[in-house]
Parts: structure tokens; sequence; C-alpha cells
């Protein structure tokens, strides 16, 4: 009887460990993903509508607190990225909207 | 006359800047253009600090790929680099791996957590190199024997070598880079010289853009996008301050000044 419980028992625990630890990997591959595609179109940074420029800085606002939440390193790192693209596109849409503005 | 009087204001300039500042800079050899020194950890670990050679590393890759997907700052000691970042596999540790292949050979692993005597001497003094390494002058003389020419800076005309197809730096890592855009090219365009009989100078986005990116420069170091809109002088620019950022330390310097002031005088 014993046996019997004791076989699921650590089967359970077993996959819960592996999904744990395949959910955490795709949690960071998810943000990592998103940076990717937020920080990626800096190159067009002048061709984005003040909607669009809007939208990526939002995105970078919530990458900010994702990338917080890790490691030392992995801050450094792409707290300094997202921070460059960041300002970019605050640069931009600032500028755009200066022009828009009447004088 | 007039270009002469122009150059006796700008050394003038330049003894203020060099007095202003408090000491007098020596002049770097070819070698050491462009060498920083990375200091922020090394000495408390024992080690000799860090001297970095633009020079070997911009013959591979863009200055965007390091500044802006690798993560480096653009002034000495600013990204605070430890030995384990690059053990992780960041900054240095992107390429210096022991994995990576670059043009047919292995690019040499960084840091390590231990490591014998051999390995500090064969490895570790690669980089912690100040005042260690006598080799680096003939090897960068070897490397700029095969390199177009150029008056000033460390004497390469790293333009020229892209141009003829000697060096052809590379701006994309996978894993490291996003699927980045293709850029839209800027026009160049022309600023006015701020002294009569200067020609006007030519700045060129397209090479600008391709080895920098956009974030480098914008809006950290030119806040304008519009032509005309962040106002400076060829004192700021010697003080280190807009294109002085770069050029002077790293990329070609400001004495010479055809490379930048090269509009034919007359042409529209």
């Amino acid at each position: 009887m014993r046996k019997t419980a004791f076989l699921p028992t650590i089967l359970l625990s077993l996959s819960l460990t592996i999904f744990l630890a395949l959910s955490a990997g795709g949690a960071e591959k998810e943000w990592r993903t998103t940076f990717d595609e937020t920080c990626g179109q800096s190159n067009e940074a002048m061709a984005f509508s003040v909607d669009e420029l809007t939208t990526l800085i939002e995105k970078c606002d919530r990458l900010q607190k994702v990338i917080e939440a890790e490691d030392e390193t992995v801050r450094k790192v792409y707290l300094k990225r997202l921070q460059l693209c960041k300002n970019l596109y605050v640069f931009v849409l600032e500028t755009k909207k200066m022009e828009q503005s009447p004088k | 006359m007039r270009n002469l009087s122009f150059l006796l204001v700008l050394l003038l300039a330049l003894s203020n800047v060099s007095w202003a500042s408090g000491m007098k800079k020596k002049k770097p050899l070819p070698y050491e253009f462009g060498s920083v020194t990375i200091n922020n950890y090394s000495q408390q670990a024992g080690m000799a600090p860090v001297v970095f050679d633009h020079w070997v590393h911009r013959q591979y890759y863009t200055c965007r790929l390091c500044h802006v997907d690798i993560g480096f700052g653009m002034t000495a000691d600013s990204t605070k680099i430890r030995a384990v970042d690059n053990m992780r596999g960041y900054f240095c540790g992107v390429c210096h791996n022991g994995k990576m292949n670059e043009r047919k050979q292995r690019v040499f692993e960084a840091c390590e957590r231990e490591y014998t005597r051999e390995e500090y001497n064969g490895r570790c003094v690669r980089c912690h190199a100040l005042g260690r390494s006598p080799a680096k002058e003939e090897e960068f003389a070897r490397f700029a024997a095969k390199m177009p020419k150029e008056t000033f800076g460390n004497g390469i005309n790293w333009e020229k070598a892209e141009d003829e197809g000697l060096i052809r730096p590379i701006d994309h890592l996978p894993g490291i880079s996003g699927g980045k855009a293709k850029f839209k090219i800027t026009q160049d365009f022309s600023l006015k010289a701020k002294v009569e009989g200067m020609p006007d100078i030519i700045f060129s986005h397209k090479k600008h853009t391709v080895w920098n990116g956009c974030e480098i420069c914008h809006p950290d170091i030119f806040l304008g996008i519009k032509k005309g809109s962040t106002k400076y002088s060829m004192i700021e620019l010697f003080e280190g301050r807009y294109c002085g950022v770069c050029h002077d330390k790293v990329a070609f310097p400001q004495t010479d000044c055809h490379r930048c002031h090269s509009k034919p005088v007359g042409e529209q």
C-alpha cells in the first residue's frame, strides 16, 4: 500500500518541479521577446506616430518593472538597454508633439 | 590668411581648455589611441586594471553592437563590469566565452572563478594588462600596416578600411541583438561653419547610424533632431561634449579639421 502511494507522490512532485522550472523559463523568455519587439524598433523611431510611440513607452515602463525583479547582472544590462530605447522614444515623442502644437 | 587666423584661434581655445581642466594631456601614441582603462573592481581583486583597446574590437564589430546591444556605457568605469557578469555571459562574456568563433578563431574565455598560474599568465593578463603588455605596440603596428593611413588619431582611416572591405564590422549577434528593422537612411546634411572662410561641415547620418544606431546619440548626446536645434561650439567639442564624446577619444580627433569641414567652398 505504502509503495503504491509513494510512486504517484514522487511523480507528482517531479512534474510540479518541471512545470515550475518551465514556467519560470517561459516567463523570462516572454519578457525577452517583449524587450526585443519593443527596443528592436528604435531604428524606425522617427516613422512612428504619437500613439505608437506612447504605446512603446508604456511597454518600456512595464518591462522596467519586470526587469527590476531580475538578478543584478540582468538588471544592469537590460535596464541600461531599456533606458537607451525608452529615452529615444520619449525624445522623439516630445519632438513630434512640439511640432504638432500650434506656434 | 583667414584659415591661419582660425587655426590660431583654435589653438588658443585648445590651450585654454587644457589649462581650465587643470592638466596637460599627453598625446596618445597611435596604438594607445582609444584605449580605455577599466578599474572598478580589478585592483580590489588583486589584478591589474583592464586595458580595453578599441582598435582591436572595432575591426570586427560596430560601435552599436557593444554600446547598445551588449550595454557597455560610453565612459570608462560607468558600466561597473564584474568578473561574475562576464562568467554569466554578459558584457565581455558575450563573446569571450571560450565557445564563440570569430574569423575561424576561437575567442578566448574571459573570467573564471579559479585559475592556475599558467592561466593567469596566458589569459587573465590579456585584459588585465595595465603596464604589462610590451607586445601590444608591435601587434598594433602589424595590423595598422595593412590599413589605409590617416594622419591623426591611431593613424588608421577606419571609414576607408570598411569601404575597401578590409574590415567588415558585425552589427548583430544571435541571442543578444533583437531583430532590428533596417535603417531608413537620412540624407547627409551640411552645417554652417562659424568662422568665415572655413568650409562647412558635412554630417553623414548614414555612417553614424550604421555604426551607432540612433539611441547612442539621441537624446543623451544630441538633444535635437531638427538641424540647428542643438547649439554648440568647438570649445564644447574640445571639452568632450557633443561630437567630442567620441571624436578625440575613440573616433578620429577633431584636430583632423577637413574630415568634418569637408564641403567645398561655394558649393550649395
